[in-house]
């Protein structure tokens, strides 16, 4: 029998008044403050950027967390890749003639994607780049699509505009070709239209659907305007697609399929028309669209969802949402200002919203190589091999990076009322425990005759007083933990990482280890300690939120 | 005081004391309520989700339209001739040959056209509405979790228990289901291999009243539950060795999911409710093959529905289950008259549901579909039946909850259909005690009346009490046909519960009196 537990629903006013204030916040600037932003912002913190984002104070921080640096295009690992040279990028090549080659090329270069998508996850995590193109991810969630050059544009588009132009954002997503074949875009035609993107548009990517208030009403739209839309986007078809003399899929204004009529939206659009403007009207009418001001509440609640807390409280829809939305406006729907304005709030650092989300696998498992400063670092095809094995589990975990469970993203970003809860349940956490305890007690991630461990000495070494047992535990609830943990697991730790021993045996066996590097002898009994505390530390359900 | 457990404790009673019996008693109300009830607790249905909007003009295929169905959907149009026959109107698609087979024995019942008024086309907030039960609420409980919270208020907290150790519902697969959403907590629980049990450990955690502090106490909770609901789970499915994996193409993952599931059933696990899903309903392109209509990425996922089911179905016989399991599908919406030109179909309205078992009442419920000679934009199939109905009536002949409490789970009024009550021969009288007869004051002082309606004929009525000792004659003789108010005098009764039996010509029928000082 298991004891009987009481669920309460959060209840904020137990510890006090929470603030909703979008003013800077002013308070202290710690380890916990610096934490919160840093596990909010990227996978997995290191122990010496929380001490820097410390020193540097907020401000500094927040600007430069929110950077989007060029990043290096996927590249060649596999034998099937039948044009491009190993170790050389594949995104603007050709495919072979023969379509067995192609096709084995296609494999090669949908891995080398996988790859790709996993190494930027878990290299150079000084800024938000990677959480917020997740986040676009989730947004505009299409699944790879038959050309993976394709699919690679689709996620170069998404870094291009992930701090950017929100509308100019979704103009180009909207003829993006990953986009046109994944929403039919490229068999919209003037003779047959087809709804699929023209409904999604709204529903998910702009406008956002309200409450049904009359027969095909959605508050923001109506039926009426996803038929209209359809007929605006028509005329785009795709190009190249697996093509042996194009480097690159295209999108293609073909003036014979687009629907010419002038539309009339609903009037929740003011019944606006939009007159043939050919391969430009899905501009016009996305002008349109973004006339509405529930464009940018739509995508500030998607924010706030992500980066701050699921739950969108009466006073959270007064007294933050408007704010994110006056300043996306007031700023032509650059996103950028309006992510500086949040992550500096007050709101932002209330104690009510730190570790009120549960991380997704991806956060989940790259907050554990990452913290742990762990990264393959083997040649081209024992990293991709080791990749490919984390990109699989990933996906066992429930997050299938580009393959999102539909068009509306992954559910635990959407759906009422358990929202992140949705990414634990028995299985799932299950799924979870193995692979922590696959790189903490057994033999870490296999490819090429190697072993991708975690990096446990650098971790260790790097942490603020190493061959103090006590601070080691410390840093490690600091940096794993997004409100800490009792004395009591403290101790519990503490206790596996001295083997029960007095503390300055663990200070002796620190130092044994450091006046004989190299030497395994002395290395592995200290690593081995370390690698049981993480053990339990990624068990315990605190690892779990953010 | 629940129907059921008033059912189980007279049981009980009635278990004791077996010597103060005489036959006609036993089998008239101990023996009958016992096995009833019995079989009722034990019951176990299995439901399937057709993820994505299933194009149902494709799958149940209505014969007589197709004049008009060549106009529709010339491209995405199954070849008349291949159209597997279920009626002279009524065909199913060329590759559920599994299903007809179940059609022929009895074991398939299809019900046309079902949907909800106002049809939504969104798959988030139609499958919202399908799996909550709610049109116009906020989908916060699914219909199955507004059901087992009347059931174990309170839960998660104290569960398991040695009571119910085992998981009310098992979602196949990582993902817990919607459908059984309760207030606390989600009452089914993810099982992705039964085989594979997996220790989980948790930390210490409060619940500070915070949402991280909720997160805490959500967390270990379920990494307890994992523990112990993952122990019962896999030696049950270790003990269900009477299924045969000869019967199955265990290649196909419904098919795989099912054997578990029968497996586990096998195995002696008590939970009610299976829930499996299959994705890639929503064909908006490539639906069928260019080359031939029959084939394609819709066919493929018709084909392991039906094969699945089927292979399920005769395994359940086999173990001479048919009684205690049933199933049924459900999809967000069906698709548009109208195919596109994508060799596709867009969201649409009305789809049938099928249901499976051997406990089925009917085969075929609901007219086709008309089908006009025009194409009008946009156009679904109008709804005939309502799905909460369908849900209800499930609630009702399955799982034998009363009708109040039924009601009480939905919004709209419940309109009952004749669906899963095949095998309810003892529950059927049962439960016209709580239609057709009406003790009242109830409980009871000096005086009480007993209302129902009688035929024009021969009545008695008795009062028995919990040992089914005869401790009232009320009346005896003819009576007309219409309502009738019997007045009983109860001033002599100790206080306790007894038995009402009114023994008619047109049927027994017993009621509860409860006897106050």
């Amino acid at each position: 029998m298991l004891p009987q537990i009481n669920l309460l629903m959060p209840d904020q006013n137990q510890n006090g008044p929470i603030s909703y204030n979008m003013a800077p916040y002013s308070g202290p600037w710690t380890k916990v403050e610096a934490g919160h932003l840093l596990r909010r912002t990227v996978f997995g913190p290191t122990n010496q950027q929380m001490l820097t984002a410390v020193s540097d104070g907020m401000a500094t921080t927040v600007t430069n967390l929110l950077q989007i640096p060029v990043v290096a295009e996927p590249i060649t690992f596999h034998p099937d890749e039948a044009v491009t040279a190993f170790g050389n990028s594949w995104v603007n090549d050709v495919f072979p003639s023969s379509p067995t080659d192609a096709a084995t090329t296609a494999t090669a270069r949908n891995l080398s994607l996988a790859v790709w998508l996993m190494k930027g996850s878990n290299e150079g995590q000084s800024d938000i780049s990677q959480k917020m193109c997740m986040f676009w991810h989730n947004h505009f969630a299409v699944t790879a699509v038959a050309d993976p050059r394709a699919t690679y544009d689709y996620f170069a588009l998404i870094r291009q505009h992930a701090l950017g132009n929100f509308r100019q954002f979704v103009k180009d997503m909207t003829i993006n070709p990953a986009m046109l074949l994944f929403l039919n875009g490229n068999t919209n035609t003037l003779f047959s239209p087809n709804e699929n993107f023209a409904r999604e548009l709204l529903e998910l990517y702009t406008v956002g659907k309200g409450p049904q208030i009359g027969p095909g009403d959605y508050t923001n739209y109506k039926e009426e305007d996803v038929a209209a839309g359809a007929k605006i986007l028509t005329g785009y078809l795709v190009d190249g697609i697996g093509s042996d003399t194009l480097t690159d899929v295209s999108a293609v204004y073909t003036d014979i399929l687009h629907d010419p009529s002038t539309k009339t939206l609903s009037s929740h659009f003011g019944g606006a028309t939009v007159s043939n403007n050919m391969g430009n009207e899905y501009s016009d009418y996305i002008d349109i669209i973004f006339q509405q001001q529930a464009v940018a509440e739509y995508i500030s609640r998607k924010l706030y969802r992500y980066f701050v807390n699921y739950d969108l409280t009466t006073d959270v829809e007064t007294n933050v949402i408007p704010i994110m939305a006056a300043t996306m406006i007031a700023n032509n729907y650059d996103i950028l200002p309006v992510m500086s304005e949040l992550l500096s709030s007050e709101h932002f650092y209330d104690i009510s919203v730190r570790g009120a989300l549960i991380k997704s696998p991806v956060d989940m498992t790259f907050s554990m190589f990452n913290s742990t400063e762990s990264i393959p670092g083997f040649d081209i095809v024992s990293d991709a091999e080791m990749y490919l094995l984390v990109y699989q589990y990933i996906t066992l975990m429930g997050q299938e990076f580009a393959a999102p469970p539909s068009v509306a993203g992954w559910p635990a970003y959407y759906q009422t009322p358990a929202y992140s809860q949705l990414w634990v349940n028995s299985a799932l956490l299950k799924a979870r425990f193995q692979l922590t305890d696959f790189m903490t007690y057994l033999t870490g991630i296999p490819g090429g005759g190697n072993n991708w461990e975690l990096n446990t000495l650098a971790f260790l070494d790097n942490l603020s007083f190493p061959s103090d047992a006590p601070s080691v535990i410390d840093d490690i609830a600091d940096l794993f933990t997004p409100k800490g943990m009792s004395a009591t697991q403290k101790l519990i730790l503490k206790a596996v990482l001295t083997n029960g021993l007095p503390d300055f045996e663990w200070t002796i066996q620190y130092n044994d280890y450091q006046a004989n590097l190299g030497n395994t002898t002395f290395s592995d009994p200290v690593k081995q300690r370390v690698l049981l505390v993480l053990q339990q530390v990624f068990h315990m359900p605190e690892f779990q939120t953010i | 005081m629940k129907r059921r457990d008033f059912v189980k404790s007279l049981a009980l009673v009635s278990a004791g004391t077996p010597v103060l019996l005489n036959e006609m008693k036993v089998q008239s109300i101990g023996k009958q309520l016992f096995s009833v009830s019995k079989s009722n607790e034990d019951r176990i249905l299995v439901i399937i989700r057709m993820n994505g909007g299933n194009d149902g003009l494709n799958t149940v295929i209505p014969r007589d339209q197709y004049a008009n169905l060549t106009i529709q959907r010339n491209n995405v149009l199954i070849p008349e001739t291949d159209v597997l026959e279920l009626t002279t109107d009524v065909g199913l698609h060329p590759k559920m040959g599994g299903m007809k087979s179940l059609y022929d024995s009895g074991t398939l019942g299809i019900i046309q056209n079902v949907g909800y008024p106002e049809q939504n086309r969104s798959h988030f907030r139609s499958m919202d509405i399908w799996t909550s039960g709610l049109i116009d609420s906020q989908a916060d409980t699914g219909w199955l979790g507004r059901y087992f919270d009347g059931e174990y208020p309170g839960y998660p907290s104290g569960y398991p228990s040695t009571a119910c150790p085992d998981p009310f519902a098992i979602s196949l697969g990582y993902e817990v289901s919607v459908t059984c959403q309760g207030l606390m907590a989600n009452f089914s629980h993810a099982v992705n291999d039964p085989f594979d049990v997996y220790n989980l450990s948790s930390g210490g955690a409060i619940n500070d009243g915070t949402y991280y502090g909720y997160h805490m106490e959500y967390l270990t909770t379920l990494i307890n539950q994992a523990n112990a609901y993952g122990q019962q789970v896999n030696a049950a499915a270790n003990a269900g060795t009477g299924s045969l994996a000869s019967l199955y193409d265990l290649t196909n993952p419904l098919a795989q999911q099912l054997r578990y599931v029968a497996q586990m059933i096998d195995g002696g696990l008590q939970t009610n409710v299976y829930i499996l899903n299959v994705n890639g309903f929503d064909t908006h392109d490539a639906q069928v093959s260019a080359t031939s209509t029959q084939d394609g990425a819709h066919a493929d996922l018709l084909q392991r529905i039906s094969d699945a089911v089927a292979s399920f179905q005769a395994d359940i016989e086999q173990m001479n289950y048919q009684e205690r399991v049933a199933g049924m599908t459900f999809s967000e919406f069906g698709r548009q008259i109208a195919s596109n030109a994508s060799l596709g179909t867009d969201h649409g309205d009305a789809a049938p549901m099928f249901l499976f078992g051997s406990c089925l009442n009917t085969n075929i419920m609901g007219a086709n579909p008309t089908i006009d000679s025009t194409i009008v934009n946009q156009a679904g199939l109008p709804m005939e039946y309502d799905f909460r109905d369908i849900y209800a009536s499930v609630l009702k002949d399955w799982f034998g909850v009363p009708t109040a409490e039924i009601q009480s789970f939905f919004e709209h009024t419940v309109q009952y259909y004749p669906v899963m009550g095949a095998c309810n021969v003892g529950i059927e009288e049962e439960e016209l005690t709580v239609l057709k007869a009406l003790v009242y004051p109830n409980p009871a002082n000096t005086n009480a009346k007993i209302r129902f309606v009688a035929e024009n004929e021969w009545v008695k009525v008795d009062v028995f009490d919990l040992q089914h000792r005869t401790v009232l004659n009320v009346f005896d003789g003819n009576l007309s046909q219409g309502e009738h108010n019997i007045p009983m005098e109860t001033a002599e009764l100790p206080a306790g519960e007894y038995i009402v039996q009114i023994k008619k010509e047109s049927g027994l029928v017993h009621s509860k009196l409860v006897k106050v000082k």
